[in-house]
Protein backbone atom coordinates (compact mmCIF):
# COMPACT_ATOMS: atom_id res chain seq x y z
CA UNK A 1 0.00 0.00 0.00
CA UNK A 2 1.53 3.30 -1.07
CA UNK A 3 -0.20 5.37 1.55
CA UNK A 4 -2.03 4.79 4.78
CA UNK A 5 -5.66 5.64 4.53
CA UNK A 6 -8.02 5.89 7.42
CA UNK A 7 -10.06 2.72 7.13
CA UNK A 8 -13.76 3.15 6.41
CA UNK A 9 -15.95 2.35 9.36
CA UNK A 10 -17.39 -1.11 8.95
CA UNK A 11 -19.89 -3.26 10.75
CA UNK A 12 -19.97 -7.01 11.15
CA UNK A 13 -23.33 -7.68 9.60
CA UNK A 14 -23.71 -11.45 9.14
CA UNK A 15 -22.21 -14.13 11.42
CA UNK A 16 -20.62 -17.17 9.77
CA UNK A 17 -23.56 -19.62 10.14
CA UNK A 18 -25.84 -17.08 8.42
CA UNK A 19 -23.45 -16.57 5.52
CA UNK A 20 -22.87 -20.29 5.11
CA UNK A 21 -26.52 -21.30 5.26
CA UNK A 22 -27.55 -18.35 3.06
CA UNK A 23 -25.40 -19.58 0.18
CA UNK A 24 -26.16 -23.26 0.65
CA UNK A 25 -29.90 -22.52 0.83
CA UNK A 26 -29.64 -20.34 -2.29
CA UNK A 27 -27.91 -23.18 -4.17
CA UNK A 28 -30.47 -25.69 -2.87
CA UNK A 29 -33.42 -23.50 -3.87
CA UNK A 30 -32.01 -23.10 -7.39
CA UNK A 31 -31.53 -26.85 -7.78
CA UNK A 32 -34.95 -27.54 -6.26
CA UNK A 33 -36.63 -25.17 -8.74
CA UNK A 34 -34.83 -26.72 -11.73
CA UNK A 35 -35.32 -30.36 -10.68
CA UNK A 36 -38.88 -29.44 -9.72
CA UNK A 37 -39.53 -28.29 -13.27
CA UNK A 38 -38.12 -31.63 -14.45
CA UNK A 39 -40.63 -33.43 -12.20
CA UNK A 40 -43.46 -31.13 -13.31
CA UNK A 41 -42.70 -32.09 -16.93
CA UNK A 42 -43.80 -35.67 -16.19
CA UNK A 43 -47.39 -34.46 -15.83
CA UNK A 44 -47.53 -30.74 -16.63
CA UNK A 45 -51.03 -30.01 -15.34
CA UNK A 46 -52.46 -28.76 -12.05
CA UNK A 47 -55.88 -29.49 -10.57
CA UNK A 48 -57.72 -27.52 -7.88
CA UNK A 49 -58.90 -30.60 -5.97
CA UNK A 50 -57.68 -33.64 -4.07
CA UNK A 51 -57.49 -35.84 -7.19
CA UNK A 52 -56.88 -35.14 -10.88
CA UNK A 53 -59.87 -34.33 -13.06
CA UNK A 54 -57.94 -34.79 -16.26
CA UNK A 55 -60.43 -32.89 -18.40
CA UNK A 56 -60.35 -29.74 -16.27
CA UNK A 57 -56.89 -28.66 -15.23
CA UNK A 58 -56.66 -25.12 -13.85
CA UNK A 59 -53.15 -24.80 -15.24
CA UNK A 60 -51.46 -26.68 -18.00
CA UNK A 61 -48.38 -26.45 -20.18
CA UNK A 62 -48.87 -28.39 -23.39
CA UNK A 63 -48.22 -28.71 -27.09
CA UNK A 64 -50.41 -28.99 -30.15
CA UNK A 65 -48.60 -30.97 -32.79
CA UNK A 66 -50.81 -31.01 -35.89
CA UNK A 67 -50.03 -33.39 -38.74
CA UNK A 68 -49.70 -30.42 -41.07
CA UNK A 69 -48.18 -27.15 -39.93
CA UNK A 70 -45.88 -26.10 -37.12
CA UNK A 71 -46.22 -27.41 -33.57
CA UNK A 72 -47.45 -24.89 -31.03
CA UNK A 73 -46.45 -24.78 -27.37
CA UNK A 74 -48.87 -23.14 -24.97
CA UNK A 75 -49.56 -22.26 -21.36
CA UNK A 76 -53.18 -22.61 -20.36
CA UNK A 77 -54.62 -20.91 -17.28
CA UNK A 78 -58.28 -21.78 -16.91
CA UNK A 79 -59.62 -21.30 -20.41
CA UNK A 80 -57.02 -18.70 -21.38
CA UNK A 81 -54.35 -20.03 -23.71
CA UNK A 82 -51.07 -18.21 -24.37
CA UNK A 83 -48.76 -19.22 -27.21
CA UNK A 84 -45.31 -19.98 -25.76
CA UNK A 85 -43.74 -21.96 -28.62
CA UNK A 86 -39.93 -22.35 -28.42
CA UNK A 87 -39.94 -21.76 -24.65
CA UNK A 88 -42.79 -23.55 -22.86
CA UNK A 89 -44.81 -26.52 -24.11
CA UNK A 90 -42.76 -26.98 -27.24
CA UNK A 91 -39.10 -26.04 -27.12
CA UNK A 92 -35.45 -27.07 -26.93
CA UNK A 93 -34.79 -30.75 -26.22
CA UNK A 94 -31.17 -30.18 -25.21
CA UNK A 95 -29.83 -31.90 -28.30
CA UNK A 96 -30.21 -29.11 -30.81
CA UNK A 97 -33.80 -29.88 -31.74
CA UNK A 98 -37.20 -29.05 -30.38
CA UNK A 99 -39.70 -31.33 -28.74
CA UNK A 100 -43.00 -31.22 -26.90
CA UNK A 101 -42.05 -30.68 -23.23
CA UNK A 102 -43.42 -28.28 -20.63
CA UNK A 103 -40.23 -26.64 -19.36
CA UNK A 104 -37.32 -26.38 -21.81
CA UNK A 105 -34.10 -28.38 -21.43
CA UNK A 106 -32.12 -25.30 -20.34
CA UNK A 107 -34.30 -24.90 -17.24
CA UNK A 108 -34.36 -28.48 -15.94
CA UNK A 109 -32.04 -30.85 -14.06
CA UNK A 110 -31.09 -33.04 -15.82
CA UNK A 111 -31.41 -31.20 -19.14
CA UNK A 112 -33.00 -34.23 -20.87
CA UNK A 113 -36.31 -35.71 -19.74
CA UNK A 114 -35.55 -37.96 -16.74
CA UNK A 115 -38.10 -38.08 -13.92
CA UNK A 116 -36.12 -40.56 -11.80
CA UNK A 117 -32.97 -38.43 -11.67
CA UNK A 118 -34.96 -35.21 -11.29
CA UNK A 119 -36.50 -36.79 -8.18
CA UNK A 120 -33.08 -37.77 -6.83
CA UNK A 121 -31.83 -34.17 -7.05
CA UNK A 122 -35.08 -32.80 -5.69
CA UNK A 123 -35.35 -35.04 -2.64
CA UNK A 124 -31.62 -34.72 -1.81
CA UNK A 125 -31.68 -30.93 -1.91
CA UNK A 126 -35.02 -30.79 -0.12
CA UNK A 127 -33.15 -32.22 2.88
CA UNK A 128 -30.28 -29.76 2.36
CA UNK A 129 -32.79 -26.89 2.32
CA UNK A 130 -34.60 -28.06 5.43
CA UNK A 131 -31.41 -28.56 7.48
CA UNK A 132 -29.93 -25.24 6.33
CA UNK A 133 -33.25 -23.49 6.55
CA UNK A 134 -33.74 -24.36 10.20
CA UNK A 135 -30.32 -22.89 11.11
CA UNK A 136 -30.90 -19.85 8.90
CA UNK A 137 -34.39 -19.28 10.30
CA UNK A 138 -33.05 -19.43 13.86
CA UNK A 139 -30.71 -16.53 13.10
CA UNK A 140 -33.47 -14.76 11.18
CA UNK A 141 -35.62 -14.57 14.31
CA UNK A 142 -33.90 -11.26 15.06
CA UNK A 143 -35.41 -9.92 11.82
CA UNK A 144 -38.94 -10.21 13.14
CA UNK A 145 -40.10 -6.60 12.76
CA UNK A 146 -40.84 -4.68 15.93
CA UNK A 147 -43.87 -2.45 16.28
CA UNK A 148 -41.60 0.55 15.60
CA UNK A 149 -40.42 -1.16 12.39
CA UNK A 150 -43.99 -1.59 11.21
CA UNK A 151 -44.77 2.04 12.00
CA UNK A 152 -41.78 3.09 9.94
CA UNK A 153 -42.69 0.83 7.01
CA UNK A 154 -44.69 3.41 4.95
CA UNK A 155 -41.80 5.86 5.28
CA UNK A 156 -39.28 3.21 4.14
CA UNK A 157 -41.52 2.37 1.20
CA UNK A 158 -41.41 6.03 0.15
CA UNK A 159 -37.61 6.07 0.27
CA UNK A 160 -37.64 3.15 -2.20
CA UNK A 161 -39.59 4.93 -4.93
CA UNK A 162 -36.53 6.18 -6.82
CA UNK A 163 -34.41 3.16 -7.88
CA UNK A 164 -31.13 5.12 -8.17
CA UNK A 165 -31.53 6.84 -4.79
CA UNK A 166 -32.12 3.85 -2.57
CA UNK A 167 -30.97 4.13 1.03
CA UNK A 168 -27.75 2.29 1.94
CA UNK A 169 -27.63 1.48 5.60
CA UNK A 170 -25.69 -1.15 7.52
CA UNK A 171 -28.74 -2.23 9.46
CA UNK A 172 -31.68 -3.83 7.70
CA UNK A 173 -34.61 -1.48 7.15
CA UNK A 174 -38.23 -2.41 7.95
CA UNK A 175 -39.02 -3.20 4.31
CA UNK A 176 -36.14 -5.69 4.16
CA UNK A 177 -37.16 -7.23 7.46
CA UNK A 178 -40.76 -7.71 6.35
CA UNK A 179 -39.79 -9.24 2.99
CA UNK A 180 -37.10 -11.55 4.41
CA UNK A 181 -39.36 -12.68 7.25
CA UNK A 182 -42.17 -13.28 4.74
CA UNK A 183 -39.92 -15.49 2.62
CA UNK A 184 -38.21 -17.33 5.48
CA UNK A 185 -41.21 -17.86 7.77
CA UNK A 186 -44.14 -17.96 5.35
CA UNK A 187 -43.26 -18.77 1.73
CA UNK A 188 -40.52 -21.37 2.25
CA UNK A 189 -42.47 -23.22 4.97
CA UNK A 190 -45.51 -23.30 2.65
CA UNK A 191 -43.38 -24.70 -0.17
CA UNK A 192 -41.83 -27.35 2.12
CA UNK A 193 -45.15 -28.34 3.72
CA UNK A 194 -47.02 -28.53 0.41
CA UNK A 195 -44.16 -30.62 -0.99
CA UNK A 196 -44.44 -33.02 1.94
CA UNK A 197 -48.21 -33.22 1.33
CA UNK A 198 -47.43 -34.82 -2.06
CA UNK A 199 -45.88 -37.84 -0.35
CA UNK A 200 -48.35 -40.69 0.18
CA UNK A 201 -46.38 -41.87 3.23
CA UNK A 202 -46.34 -38.42 4.82
CA UNK A 203 -50.08 -38.20 4.13
CA UNK A 204 -50.63 -41.48 5.99
CA UNK A 205 -48.82 -40.02 9.02
CA UNK A 206 -50.38 -36.55 8.77
CA UNK A 207 -53.77 -36.88 7.04
CA UNK A 208 -54.59 -33.23 7.84
CA UNK A 209 -51.61 -31.95 5.87
CA UNK A 210 -52.97 -32.39 2.32
CA UNK A 211 -56.39 -31.25 3.58
CA UNK A 212 -54.78 -28.03 4.80
CA UNK A 213 -53.88 -27.25 1.19
CA UNK A 214 -57.23 -28.32 -0.30
CA UNK A 215 -56.16 -31.87 -1.19
CA UNK A 216 -53.09 -33.48 -2.74
CA UNK A 217 -53.48 -32.05 -6.23
CA UNK A 218 -54.23 -28.62 -4.78
CA UNK A 219 -51.02 -28.95 -2.74
CA UNK A 220 -49.17 -29.14 -6.09
CA UNK A 221 -50.64 -25.72 -6.91
CA UNK A 222 -49.31 -24.34 -3.61
CA UNK A 223 -45.94 -26.00 -4.24
CA UNK A 224 -45.74 -24.63 -7.78
CA UNK A 225 -47.08 -21.20 -6.82
CA UNK A 226 -44.61 -21.00 -3.95
CA UNK A 227 -41.78 -21.69 -6.40
CA UNK A 228 -43.02 -18.85 -8.63
CA UNK A 229 -43.14 -16.55 -5.57
CA UNK A 230 -39.58 -17.53 -4.63
CA UNK A 231 -38.40 -16.84 -8.17
CA UNK A 232 -40.04 -13.43 -8.09
CA UNK A 233 -38.34 -12.73 -4.75
CA UNK A 234 -35.01 -13.88 -6.21
CA UNK A 235 -35.27 -11.42 -9.12
CA UNK A 236 -36.21 -8.47 -6.89
CA UNK A 237 -33.53 -9.48 -4.36
CA UNK A 238 -30.83 -9.50 -7.07
CA UNK A 239 -31.95 -6.12 -8.40
CA UNK A 240 -31.94 -4.57 -4.92
CA UNK A 241 -28.53 -6.05 -4.08
CA UNK A 242 -27.16 -4.60 -7.32
CA UNK A 243 -28.76 -1.17 -6.85
CA UNK A 244 -27.63 -0.67 -3.24
CA UNK A 245 -23.91 -1.40 -3.64
CA UNK A 246 -23.28 -4.75 -5.29
CA UNK A 247 -19.71 -5.23 -4.01
CA UNK A 248 -20.43 -4.07 -0.48
CA UNK A 249 -23.54 -6.23 -0.23
CA UNK A 250 -21.79 -9.29 -1.64
CA UNK A 251 -18.80 -8.75 0.66
CA UNK A 252 -21.04 -8.56 3.68
CA UNK A 253 -22.64 -11.90 2.80
CA UNK A 254 -19.20 -13.48 2.10
CA UNK A 255 -16.91 -12.01 4.77
CA UNK A 256 -19.56 -10.66 7.11
CA UNK A 257 -18.25 -7.07 6.97
CA UNK A 258 -20.34 -4.23 5.58
CA UNK A 259 -18.58 -0.92 4.95
CA UNK A 260 -20.55 2.09 6.06
CA UNK A 261 -20.59 4.83 3.40
CA UNK A 262 -20.09 2.03 0.91
CA UNK A 263 -20.65 4.40 -2.02
CA UNK A 264 -17.36 6.22 -1.54
CA UNK A 265 -15.03 3.45 -0.51
CA UNK A 266 -16.06 0.88 -3.12
CA UNK B 1 -30.42 -7.63 -35.02
CA UNK B 2 -31.85 -5.09 -32.68
CA UNK B 3 -32.64 -6.38 -29.25
CA UNK B 4 -34.66 -4.64 -26.58
CA UNK B 5 -33.58 -4.62 -22.97
CA UNK B 6 -36.16 -7.08 -21.84
CA UNK B 7 -35.19 -9.81 -24.29
CA UNK B 8 -31.53 -9.20 -23.44
CA UNK B 9 -32.21 -9.77 -19.74
CA UNK B 10 -34.27 -12.83 -20.65
CA UNK B 11 -31.44 -14.20 -22.75
CA UNK B 12 -28.88 -13.67 -19.97
CA UNK B 13 -31.19 -15.39 -17.50
CA UNK B 14 -31.74 -18.34 -19.84
CA UNK B 15 -28.00 -18.60 -20.50
CA UNK B 16 -27.14 -18.70 -16.79
CA UNK B 17 -29.91 -21.21 -16.08
CA UNK B 18 -28.66 -23.27 -18.97
CA UNK B 19 -25.14 -23.21 -17.52
CA UNK B 20 -26.42 -24.47 -14.15
CA UNK B 21 -28.51 -27.16 -15.85
CA UNK B 22 -25.49 -28.36 -17.83
CA UNK B 23 -23.19 -28.47 -14.82
CA UNK B 24 -25.77 -30.39 -12.80
CA UNK B 25 -26.39 -32.77 -15.69
CA UNK B 26 -22.71 -33.60 -16.06
CA UNK B 27 -22.46 -34.17 -12.29
CA UNK B 28 -25.50 -36.42 -12.65
CA UNK B 29 -23.52 -38.63 -15.06
CA UNK B 30 -20.90 -39.27 -12.38
CA UNK B 31 -21.63 -42.66 -10.80
CA UNK B 32 -20.67 -41.75 -7.23
CA UNK B 33 -22.62 -38.48 -7.28
CA UNK B 34 -25.56 -40.33 -8.80
CA UNK B 35 -25.39 -42.78 -5.89
CA UNK B 36 -24.90 -40.03 -3.30
CA UNK B 37 -28.10 -38.34 -4.46
CA UNK B 38 -29.98 -41.44 -3.35
CA UNK B 39 -28.59 -41.14 0.21
CA UNK B 40 -31.76 -39.57 1.72
CA UNK B 41 -33.76 -42.68 0.79
CA UNK B 42 -32.58 -44.54 3.92
CA UNK B 43 -33.41 -41.58 6.12
CA UNK B 44 -36.85 -41.23 4.52
CA UNK B 45 -37.52 -44.93 5.01
CA UNK B 46 -36.31 -44.82 8.61
CA UNK B 47 -38.60 -41.89 9.44
CA UNK B 48 -41.69 -42.66 7.38
CA UNK B 49 -41.45 -46.44 7.56
CA UNK B 50 -41.17 -46.51 11.35
CA UNK B 51 -44.83 -47.34 11.98
CA UNK B 52 -47.91 -48.56 10.13
CA UNK B 53 -50.05 -45.42 9.67
CA UNK B 54 -53.09 -45.94 7.47
CA UNK B 55 -53.67 -44.12 4.21
CA UNK B 56 -56.83 -42.03 4.31
CA UNK B 57 -59.91 -44.02 3.24
CA UNK B 58 -62.50 -42.19 1.16
CA UNK B 59 -66.24 -42.59 0.72
CA UNK B 60 -67.80 -44.29 -2.34
CA UNK B 61 -68.82 -40.86 -3.69
CA UNK B 62 -65.15 -39.95 -4.06
CA UNK B 63 -64.30 -42.79 -6.47
CA UNK B 64 -62.88 -41.47 -9.77
CA UNK B 65 -65.03 -42.18 -12.84
CA UNK B 66 -62.02 -43.56 -14.69
CA UNK B 67 -59.03 -45.24 -13.08
CA UNK B 68 -56.28 -44.03 -15.41
CA UNK B 69 -54.15 -46.65 -17.10
CA UNK B 70 -50.39 -46.14 -17.01
CA UNK B 71 -47.25 -48.22 -17.43
CA UNK B 72 -46.77 -51.14 -19.81
CA UNK B 73 -49.28 -52.63 -22.19
CA UNK B 74 -51.19 -55.62 -20.80
CA UNK B 75 -49.30 -58.94 -21.06
CA UNK B 76 -49.18 -60.19 -24.61
CA UNK B 77 -48.62 -63.89 -23.97
CA UNK B 78 -51.05 -66.46 -25.40
CA UNK B 79 -51.71 -67.80 -21.92
CA UNK B 80 -52.73 -64.35 -20.66
CA UNK B 81 -55.00 -63.83 -23.66
CA UNK B 82 -56.64 -67.18 -22.99
CA UNK B 83 -57.08 -66.60 -19.27
CA UNK B 84 -58.44 -63.09 -19.67
CA UNK B 85 -61.09 -64.22 -22.14
CA UNK B 86 -61.99 -67.35 -20.17
CA UNK B 87 -62.76 -65.91 -16.72
CA UNK B 88 -59.23 -66.74 -15.44
CA UNK B 89 -59.93 -70.48 -15.58
CA UNK B 90 -56.58 -72.25 -15.38
CA UNK B 91 -54.77 -69.22 -13.94
CA UNK B 92 -53.18 -69.58 -10.56
CA UNK B 93 -51.01 -67.47 -8.28
CA UNK B 94 -47.84 -69.15 -7.06
CA UNK B 95 -46.53 -68.29 -3.58
CA UNK B 96 -43.11 -69.75 -2.84
CA UNK B 97 -39.52 -68.99 -1.83
CA UNK B 98 -38.68 -68.90 1.86
CA UNK B 99 -42.00 -70.32 3.05
CA UNK B 100 -42.86 -73.53 4.86
CA UNK B 101 -45.70 -74.55 2.53
CA UNK B 102 -45.35 -73.23 -1.05
CA UNK B 103 -48.76 -73.13 -2.66
CA UNK B 104 -50.76 -72.15 -5.73
CA UNK B 105 -54.11 -70.42 -5.51
CA UNK B 106 -56.60 -70.11 -8.33
CA UNK B 107 -58.99 -67.16 -8.43
CA UNK B 108 -61.98 -68.93 -6.85
CA UNK B 109 -59.85 -70.14 -3.95
CA UNK B 110 -58.42 -66.65 -3.37
CA UNK B 111 -61.94 -65.28 -3.24
CA UNK B 112 -63.27 -68.12 -1.10
CA UNK B 113 -60.46 -69.01 1.30
CA UNK B 114 -59.41 -65.56 2.45
CA UNK B 115 -61.21 -62.70 4.13
CA UNK B 116 -62.14 -60.05 1.57
CA UNK B 117 -60.57 -56.70 2.45
CA UNK B 118 -61.70 -53.47 0.82
CA UNK B 119 -60.29 -49.96 0.81
CA UNK B 120 -61.20 -46.77 -1.03
CA UNK B 121 -57.84 -45.08 -1.32
CA UNK B 122 -56.04 -42.52 -3.42
CA UNK B 123 -53.55 -43.72 -5.99
CA UNK B 124 -50.66 -41.27 -6.43
CA UNK B 125 -48.61 -41.73 -9.57
CA UNK B 126 -44.91 -40.82 -9.50
CA UNK B 127 -45.73 -38.53 -12.45
CA UNK B 128 -47.83 -36.36 -10.17
CA UNK B 129 -51.48 -37.20 -10.78
CA UNK B 130 -53.96 -38.90 -8.40
CA UNK B 131 -57.14 -40.93 -8.77
CA UNK B 132 -59.35 -42.72 -6.22
CA UNK B 133 -60.50 -46.31 -6.50
CA UNK B 134 -61.98 -49.06 -4.37
CA UNK B 135 -59.72 -52.08 -4.18
CA UNK B 136 -60.82 -55.42 -2.74
CA UNK B 137 -58.81 -58.56 -2.28
CA UNK B 138 -56.61 -60.58 0.02
CA UNK B 139 -54.42 -58.98 2.64
CA UNK B 140 -50.79 -59.72 1.75
CA UNK B 141 -50.29 -60.58 5.44
CA UNK B 142 -53.09 -63.20 5.29
CA UNK B 143 -51.61 -64.77 2.19
CA UNK B 144 -48.16 -64.96 3.77
CA UNK B 145 -49.61 -66.41 6.97
CA UNK B 146 -51.21 -69.18 4.94
CA UNK B 147 -47.86 -70.31 3.52
CA UNK B 148 -45.92 -69.51 6.72
CA UNK B 149 -42.90 -67.36 6.10
CA UNK B 150 -39.55 -68.71 7.31
CA UNK B 151 -37.79 -66.72 10.06
CA UNK B 152 -34.89 -65.32 8.00
CA UNK B 153 -37.07 -63.95 5.19
CA UNK B 154 -36.63 -60.20 4.55
CA UNK B 155 -38.49 -59.29 1.37
CA UNK B 156 -41.59 -60.25 -0.55
CA UNK B 157 -41.13 -60.05 -4.32
CA UNK B 158 -44.07 -59.69 -6.70
CA UNK B 159 -43.39 -61.14 -10.16
CA UNK B 160 -45.66 -59.85 -12.91
CA UNK B 161 -46.76 -60.89 -16.38
CA UNK B 162 -46.35 -57.55 -18.18
CA UNK B 163 -43.10 -56.55 -19.85
CA UNK B 164 -41.57 -53.40 -21.29
CA UNK B 165 -41.60 -54.67 -24.87
CA UNK B 166 -37.92 -55.62 -24.62
CA UNK B 167 -38.48 -58.77 -22.61
CA UNK B 168 -37.99 -57.26 -19.15
CA UNK B 169 -40.81 -58.39 -16.88
CA UNK B 170 -42.24 -56.01 -14.30
CA UNK B 171 -41.59 -56.82 -10.67
CA UNK B 172 -41.75 -55.10 -7.32
CA UNK B 173 -40.88 -55.82 -3.70
CA UNK B 174 -41.85 -54.95 -0.14
CA UNK B 175 -39.95 -55.57 3.06
CA UNK B 176 -41.62 -57.69 5.75
CA UNK B 177 -42.78 -54.61 7.65
CA UNK B 178 -44.45 -53.15 4.55
CA UNK B 179 -45.96 -56.53 3.63
CA UNK B 180 -47.57 -56.64 7.07
CA UNK B 181 -49.30 -53.27 6.56
CA UNK B 182 -53.07 -53.57 7.15
CA UNK B 183 -53.76 -51.91 3.78
CA UNK B 184 -51.28 -53.90 1.67
CA UNK B 185 -53.71 -55.90 -0.43
CA UNK B 186 -53.45 -58.29 -3.32
CA UNK B 187 -56.57 -57.03 -5.06
CA UNK B 188 -58.87 -58.92 -7.41
CA UNK B 189 -61.66 -56.31 -7.62
CA UNK B 190 -61.61 -52.66 -8.60
CA UNK B 191 -64.78 -50.76 -7.69
CA UNK B 192 -66.53 -54.05 -6.83
CA UNK B 193 -65.92 -55.66 -10.22
CA UNK B 194 -63.06 -57.88 -11.37
CA UNK B 195 -60.06 -55.66 -12.14
CA UNK B 196 -60.11 -54.62 -15.82
CA UNK B 197 -57.20 -55.77 -17.95
CA UNK B 198 -55.86 -52.21 -18.24
CA UNK B 199 -55.64 -51.88 -14.44
CA UNK B 200 -53.80 -55.15 -13.82
CA UNK B 201 -56.18 -58.15 -14.07
CA UNK B 202 -56.51 -60.58 -12.46
CA UNK B 203 -54.38 -59.65 -9.43
CA UNK B 204 -52.82 -56.36 -8.54
CA UNK B 205 -50.84 -55.38 -5.49
CA UNK B 206 -52.20 -52.22 -3.84
CA UNK B 207 -49.99 -50.32 -1.41
CA UNK B 208 -51.71 -46.97 -0.82
CA UNK B 209 -48.91 -45.54 1.36
CA UNK B 210 -46.47 -45.56 -1.56
CA UNK B 211 -46.45 -44.20 -5.12
CA UNK B 212 -48.25 -46.09 -7.88
CA UNK B 213 -45.26 -47.97 -9.27
CA UNK B 214 -45.08 -50.00 -6.04
CA UNK B 215 -48.60 -51.33 -6.75
CA UNK B 216 -47.55 -53.95 -9.29
CA UNK B 217 -50.14 -55.13 -11.82
CA UNK B 218 -50.67 -58.58 -13.38
CA UNK B 219 -49.12 -60.41 -10.40
CA UNK B 220 -48.35 -64.06 -11.21
CA UNK B 221 -46.00 -65.16 -8.46
CA UNK B 222 -45.09 -64.04 -4.98
CA UNK B 223 -41.62 -65.02 -3.88
CA UNK B 224 -40.32 -64.60 -0.33
CA UNK B 225 -36.57 -64.02 -0.20
CA UNK B 226 -33.79 -63.26 2.27
CA UNK B 227 -32.26 -60.45 0.21
CA UNK B 228 -32.60 -58.44 -2.96
CA UNK B 229 -29.77 -58.02 -5.44
CA UNK B 230 -28.44 -60.31 -8.14
CA UNK B 231 -31.37 -61.62 -10.16
CA UNK B 232 -33.67 -59.31 -8.16
CA UNK B 233 -31.67 -56.15 -8.83
CA UNK B 234 -32.70 -53.22 -6.66
CA UNK B 235 -36.07 -54.82 -6.02
CA UNK B 236 -38.20 -53.55 -8.86
CA UNK B 237 -38.39 -52.72 -12.55
CA UNK B 238 -38.34 -48.96 -12.00
CA UNK B 239 -35.89 -49.27 -9.12
CA UNK B 240 -33.49 -50.83 -11.63
CA UNK B 241 -34.02 -47.68 -13.70
CA UNK B 242 -32.98 -45.14 -11.06
CA UNK B 243 -36.22 -44.75 -9.09
CA UNK B 244 -36.23 -45.10 -5.30
CA UNK B 245 -37.00 -48.51 -3.82
CA UNK B 246 -38.89 -46.72 -1.03
CA UNK B 247 -41.70 -45.15 -3.03
CA UNK B 248 -43.27 -43.32 -0.08
CA UNK B 249 -42.22 -39.87 -1.35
Amino acid sequence: MPHVKKPSPRVYRHPLPVRLTHWIAALALGILAMSGMQIFNAHPALYASDVSHFDRPVFKIGADEPLAGNPVGYVQIGSLRVNTTHVLGYGPDGMGGEIGRAFPSWATIPTYQDLADGRRWHIFFAWVLVVCGVIYAYFALRLLPSRADLRELPHTLRTHLVPWRLPREPQLNPLQKVSYVGIIFIVVPIVVASGLALSPSVDAWLPWLPQLFGGRQFARIWHFGGMIALMAFFVVHLVMVALTGLINNLRSMITGWYVVKGRKSV
Amino acid sequence: MKMDRRSFVGLVAAASLSGCARIATSLNENASIHRLLLAPERLNLAILGAGQPLAHEYSPADISSDFRQNGFYPPSSDAYQRWSTDGWRGFSLRVDGMVERPASFDMPSLRRTFVRRSQITRHDCVEGWSVIGKWSGVLVADLLAAVEVKPLAQYVVFHCMDDDGEGNLYYESLNMHQAAHPQAVLAYDLNDRPIPVKNGAPLRLKVPTQLGYKSAKYVRRIEVVAALGGRLGRGGYWEDRDYEWFAGI
